[in-house]
């Protein structure tokens, strides 16, 4: 099928187009943003209003990055990946260029890591951008690659995240760092790795793990993090607290919640950066268990959607595009929900759509727009 | 054109992934059953637990009236100025506007506001203890200054801390007493003695508030309000009491005397109408506070009563028959009693009248009279006149005297005790002896409040218990006796004279017995008991001075009672008699 004008033109706005948009992606998106907004203004309201500031303050901000989220994912879902094809070594270029800023002087700190740039107007979280560039870079290098892979392209594919992740490392930023080993182990997977070249893998990271505490390269407060949630009255003061209190707030909710804006814990502020980390404290406490498997479903719908996109996409550039991408919103909802119900350390993730903050949801929604992309163009005939 | 493509090994390992992706979200699953399905009501209870903490509601303390309805004691709405530091966007600037509200100044309380914000504390004072018109400028100085600034100044908070006012100040200090500082219980006075009716229950009320500590305003509440405390009316009649006080400082001045009391007391009922001490101090000037200025001297003060005990020797002879206002007695120069020899201050003729010896205060003829009397007998009258025991107005700090029960006295000791030495009074209990006399012979436990009224309206009356100490016609003859000592040209007590009204009374000048030396000095402690108008006292005043120097211009060595308490006597007693509308009964 030859490309038309119209192809340039975002899908949704041309009724005639052959080019249909998912109806079941962009309304999992739709409605998991949607509660996100209300849990970021459930959350944020009474404090800020006890403080004397306009209780909507948190909300409006975070609207704003959801519009330019929703332009973002329209305009990506509109592009042909062959198209980006191209464009991956210039993106994957700049990210690197971007995580190296974090670390001059522009890179300003939050907490006790550094990894944002500020950029005057906005801040900007290079790492969000890292996730998109590796995934994208990966799926370029291994679909590339002959079946089976050979060890050149596991090393390869290796070196290319690990460029990343080290810069990543010395911010720090352990979530993200661990966000690419799982997407470098499942697009490897997907894309045939064998499972000796699997094991090798796994083998490595331990050693890489082991060998970093032995070397005291990882921060005492990671360390804590980790020790934290195994045994959380050793550090029930300090770190393990978070998720103390998220485990009270979403054990408080109950079956049914207490209802909006009635969830003490979290309106309260209880819970720690719960309009970020552990904004899904405030829909396990306001919607008890029912409104928690509803959100958890909605993630599930959104994962196995696109796990069918990969399936049917037409390039394999395209299916491992949108397996790591799957493999990236999968891990971040579990490690992010994990952490609220200590399953999982603390490591910092955002839960997809719903955690405040603008970089991360605008990434995210560019990266689920590249799945929806591999969708809308799924029957085009293109020579990879 | 849909491209169907065969399960191929890519499937398989995207299946693959979508299980383990499943597992995961089972394992989630199953976590959060477990917390909100059977660890619910655990979780919310730990949760609940920390969010709510319980607060005690101050109960309002009970006034204190004079027995008009003029508040001598009251607690007002008051006020803690307090800022969240952390809430402060511009510590200096918030500093500026509040310092000259603030207990400090404005270079401590910037330093304050800077110092805990970089300890991250949530609390800072900025004005403690302050009325609501203090509070009502803050607010004002803030408001103003948001309405032209930006950002506004927020984390300013009121907090309620109730106060406890004298609006009669100086006004019967020491009987009304304090309140302590920290939790407002009563220490001094009747503040103390009727602490318990006072100062009510507490409520409390049960909150929810946030990790800060801030109460939240929709959370759950719990109110269990607070009981007021009572009332109580006191017997003080404010313009006696100010009277009595000017009366006071002014004798004070005249005789250079370094303390005294005055107790202005109604025979008939027992009500304490006035009692001044000094030194005093103003209530609502805390700095003034000390433990000499604190003391009531009308209670807290024994001292040995002297010459103004002799009425009580006299009226016990006279009451038992042994002697009348008539019978002479011999009174030589002095007598010995066992080895200590008593005599007469001043010249006396060689025997007198039983009224003659009250008038001119001879030792020599009381210790005659007492002799006869007895000491079983005597010792009945001294305290069947409340001697030795507390006369009853159980405040803080008042004493009983010092009267040793009759099995122990030695040879000297009824002789001592008939001219009042060897035994301690306070001066509150000599007035309440004169009263005995002033009131027919019935002697009346003197008490100071009237009334506790409670805060359902329901009101307890005091009844003073009465008791009759000697006969109507002995209280008559000692009041004719006693009314010669301050007519009479040549009594003791005729500087107590008035020009309105006939009075009857005692002078007393005791020498100071210093513990450390173990023997009496020349310093006294000069007294004039009374009661006026004679025929029918309404009121009764001891004045006690402690340790007056100097002289009159006639001479007259103001260390005698005569000398510098009779005249203070005098004058209170005519302005209170007319205060309380009294006719004159002298032409």
């Amino acid at each position: 099928m030859a490309r038309t004008l119209s192809d340039r033109v975002p899908v949704f706005l041309d009724r005639d187009s052959p080019l249909k948009p998912d109806l079941v992606l962009v309304l999992t998106y739709l409605a998991v943003t949607a509660i996100g907004l209300l849990m970021v203004y459930s959350a944020t309201a009474p404090g800020l209003e006890a403080r004397g500031i306009d209780p909507t303050r948190e909300l409006k901000t975070q609207a704003i990055f959801v519009v330019i989220g929703f332009i973002v994912f329209g305009v990506v879902s509109s592009i042909d990946l062959t198209e980006i094809k191209g464009l991956v070594g210039p993106i994957y270029a700049v990210s690197i260029f971007l995580l190296l800023l974090v670390l001059t002087p522009l890179g300003d700190s939050e907490g006790q890591a550094q990894r944002w740039v500020d950029l005057g107007l906005v801040q900007f979280q290079p790492s969000e951008v890292a996730k998109i560039a590796v995934v994208l870079m990966l799926a370029s290098i291994l679909a590339a690659a002959t079946v089976p892979l050979s060890w050149r392209v596991v090393a390869r594919s290796i070196a290319f995240v690990g460029l990343p992740a080290v810069l990543i490392f010395r911010q720090p930023d352990l979530g993200t760092m661990l966000v690419f080993g799982f997407v470098l182990i499942v697009m490897l997977f997907v894309s045939g790795a064998t499972l000796r070249q699997l094991g090798f893998l796994a083998i490595a990271s331990i050693v890489l793990t082991v060998g970093l505490f032995q070397l005291n390269l990882i921060k005492q407060y990671q360390i804590d993090r980790l020790t934290g949630f195994i045994d959380p009255d050793a550090h029930s003061l300090s770190l393990s607290y978070n998720q103390t209190q998220s485990e009270i707030a979403i054990g408080s909710g109950g079956l049914l919640g207490k209802g909006l804006f009635e969830g003490s814990q979290t309106n309260l502020q209880f819970v720690p950066v719960q309009s970020s980390d552990f904004i899904f404290t405030a829909v396990g406490e306001q919607f008890g268990f029912v409104g928690s498997v509803i959100v958890l479903g909605l993630f599930g719908v959104m994962l196995f959607r696109l796990l069918m996109i990969a399936r049917v996409a037409r390039s394999r550039f395209s299916f491992l595009t949108v397996s790591g991408i799957a493999a990236m919103l999968g891990f971040h909802v579990f490690v992010n929900v994990g952490m609220t119900i200590r399953v999982m350390p603390v490591t910092g993730l955002p839960l997809p759509f719903m955690s405040s903050g603008g970089t991360v949801f605008v990434a995210m929604s560019a990266a689920l727009g590249l799945a929806h992309a591999a969708w809308i163009r799924r029957n085009m005939t293109i020579a990879d | 054109m849909v491209r169907r493509r065969i399960w191929n090994r890519g499937d398989l390992r995207l299946l693959i992934v979508g299980l383990v992706f499943a597992l995961a979200w089972a394992g989630i699953g199953y976590r959060l059953f477990n917390l909100q399905g059977s660890r619910a009501v655990a979780l919310a209870t730990v949760g609940f637990d920390q969010r709510i903490s319980e607060q005690p509601i101050p109960a309002v303390r009970g006034t204190v009236y004079d027995r008009d309805g003029v508040e001598l004691a009251m607690t007002i709405d008051g006020w803690n100025v307090v800022v969240d530091p952390m809430m402060l966007d511009d510590p200096a600037a918030t500093a500026l506007v509040l310092a000259p509200f603030a207990d400090v100044g404005l270079a401590e309380l910037t330093t304050e506001f800077v110092e805990a914000q970089s300890k991250g504390r949530r609390y800072a004072e900025v004005a403690m203890r302050v009325d609501s018109a203090h509070r009502d400028a803050i607010r004002a100085a803030i408001r103003s200054y948001n309405d032209a600034n930006d950002p506004d100044i927020v984390g300013v908070f009121y907090r309620e801390q109730p106060l406890r006012v004298y609006p009669t100040g100086d006004i019967a200090a020491q009987v009304i007493g304090l309140t302590a500082y920290d939790d407002g219980s009563g220490i001094e006075g009747l503040e103390r003695t009727f602490n318990s009716e006072l100062q009510g229950r507490p409520g409390k009320l049960i909150v929810e508030h946030d990790p800060s500590g801030r109460v939240i305003p929709q959370g759950q509440v719990l109110l269990e309000p607070a009981t007021p405390g009572s009332d109580i009316v006191t017997t003080i009649d404010r313009e006696i009491q100010f009277t009595v006080e000017q009366g006071l400082r002014k004798a004070i001045q005249k005789t250079n005397a370094i303390g005294g009391s005055i107790v202005v007391m109604d025979p008939e009922t027992g009500a304490i109408l006035a009692m001044a001490s000094w030194p005093s101090l103003d209530l609502n000037d805390r700095s003034q506070v000390s433990p000499e200025v604190l003391r009531n001297r009308a209670v807290a003060d024994v001292y040995e009563p002297g010459s103004t005990l002799k009425a009580l020797t006299v009226a016990a002879a006279i009451d038992q028959g042994i002697v009348t206002k008539d019978t002479p007695i011999d009174t030589p120069k002095s007598v010995t009693v066992g080895d200590y020899e008593y005599e007469d201050i001043g010249r006396n003729p060689a025997w007198m009248s039983v009224a003659d010896v009250v008038k001119r205060s001879s030792n020599v003829g009381t210790i005659e009279i007492e002799r006869r009397l007895g000491k079983e007998l005597h010792y009945d009258y001294l305290t069947a006149f409340g001697l030795g025991a507390p006369a009853g107005l159980d405040l803080a700090g008042e004493r009983h005297g010092q009267l040793n029960p009759v099995s122990r006295w030695n040879e000297t000791s009824g002789s001592s005790i008939a001219i009042g030495y060897a035994v301690g009074t306070t001066p509150l209990q000599m007035a309440a002896v004169y009263s005995a006399i002033a009131n027919d012979g019935v002697y009346t436990e003197p008490y100071l409040v009237s009334e506790v009224i409670h805060p359902d309206g329901t009101r307890i009356t005091a009844k003073p218990r009465t008791r009759r100490v000697i006969s109507v016609e002995t209280a008559v003859i000692m009041r004719e006796i006693l009314g010669r000592v301050v007519s009479a040209e040549d009594g003791t007590g005729r500087r107590a004279r008035m020009t309105d009204f006939t009075a009857g009374g005692k002078t007393g000048s005791t020498n100071k017995f210093d513990v450390d030396l173990q023997r009496y000095t020349d310093e006294t402690m000069a007294s004039f008991i009374g009661m006026a108008p004679l025929n029918d006292p309404k009121i009764v005043i001891a004045v006690v001075l402690d340790t007056p120097t100097g002289s009159l211009e006639d001479g007259a060595d103001l260390a005698n009672g005569g000398a510098s308490a009779a005249p203070v006597f005098a004058e209170v007693a005519q302005i209170v008699l007319h205060q309380l509308g009294i006719a004159p009964d002298k032409l």
